[in-house]
């Protein structure tokens, strides 16, 4: 059982950790994604270098991005920054899952910010994306 | 087809690449939930935007793309990307991504290709900027 919390500033701790839970990459995700920001390259449906249909790179990103949502109740957020390192293609048929760790948070011009640092894995454990993002709290 | 290095030039321009931004867009990237500012219109005004707005993320998708077209498989594998964004995105927006070629830097195996990226609005406005890398043989 998972207790959620409001998400605020006061409650983040540096340094605190969060796993997604595991997503199987079918078909049909993929093409949704394709669908969602207008590219249908021909590797998402067919043969491709590495040997059979992937992902889109930024696949997977939101699982990452959500990652506080296994915790807590996120009222808003803004996305800030994002940062990528994408190691081995996703490939259809991968069961994949995020895992992130809070390495930062801090306020400026008045406004409050997390900074997450993460790593996208396939099921053997072998690192697809790694890479940081910082995220915007807006207050309830 | 993936472009070779030698065919490339530091201040060279992309091609550019155009996207329209629909709500059944964002919708399919971000999952329809209430109380959030892609998906709940009257929530997104509530939090002080004037419509909902289109996730971060997928402009770093359309970033994506353009170096996949430049990179083929040396962007899929051994790529990066780091962007700002610094303008919200909405729903019914326009945007023109582009890139310039900012360095070219030999590396084991191949040239490392470091792109200046960016994304515009319909009025002109940079909405996120950044930098992307790939490998060319």
């Amino acid at each position: 059982m998972t207790d959620f919390a409001p998400l605020t500033y006061d409650a983040l701790r540096i340094g605190e950790e969060f796993v997604s839970d595991t997503m199987l990459v079918t078909p049909e995700d993929v093409d949704t994604y394709a669908f969602a920001v207008d590219d249908e390259h021909p590797w998402f449906s067919g043969p491709s270098p590495f040997g059979g249909p992937i992902a889109h790179p930024t696949f997977a990103a939101n699982q990452a991005l959500r990652l506080r949502h296994s915790r807590y109740v996120v009222h808003a957020g803004l996305h800030a920054k994002m940062q990528f390192e994408f190691l081995a293609p996703i490939r259809v048929g991968m069961r994949v899952r995020s895992r992130g760790r809070v390495i930062d948070k801090y306020e400026r011009r008045r406004k409050q910010y997390m900074v997450t640092e993460f790593v996208t894995e396939d099921e053997t454990g072998t690192p697809l994306v790694r890479g940081q993002f910082t995220q915007m709290l807006i207050p309830a | 087809m993936a472009v070779a290095a030698a065919a490339l030039a530091v201040g060279q321009t992309l091609p550019p690449l155009e996207k329209s931004l629909t709500q059944r867009h964002i919708d399919a990237y971000s999952g329809v939930r209430v109380r959030s500012i892609h998906t709940d219109e009257a929530w997104a005004r509530r939090k002080g935007f004037r419509t909902t707005l289109a996730q971060g993320m997928m402009s770093t998708a359309y970033v994506s793309e353009m170096m996949t077209r430049l990179l083929g498989a040396g962007f899929v594998r051994g790529g990066t990307m780091s962007v700002a964004f610094v303008k919200p995105v909405y729903a019914g927006d326009r945007l023109t991504v582009r890139g310039v070629v900012k360095e070219l830097r030999p590396e084991p195996g191949g040239t490392r290709v470091v792109v200046d990226v960016w994304c515009e609005n319909q009025d002109g406005i940079t909405t996120a900027i950044g930098t992307a890398s790939g490998t060319a043989s």
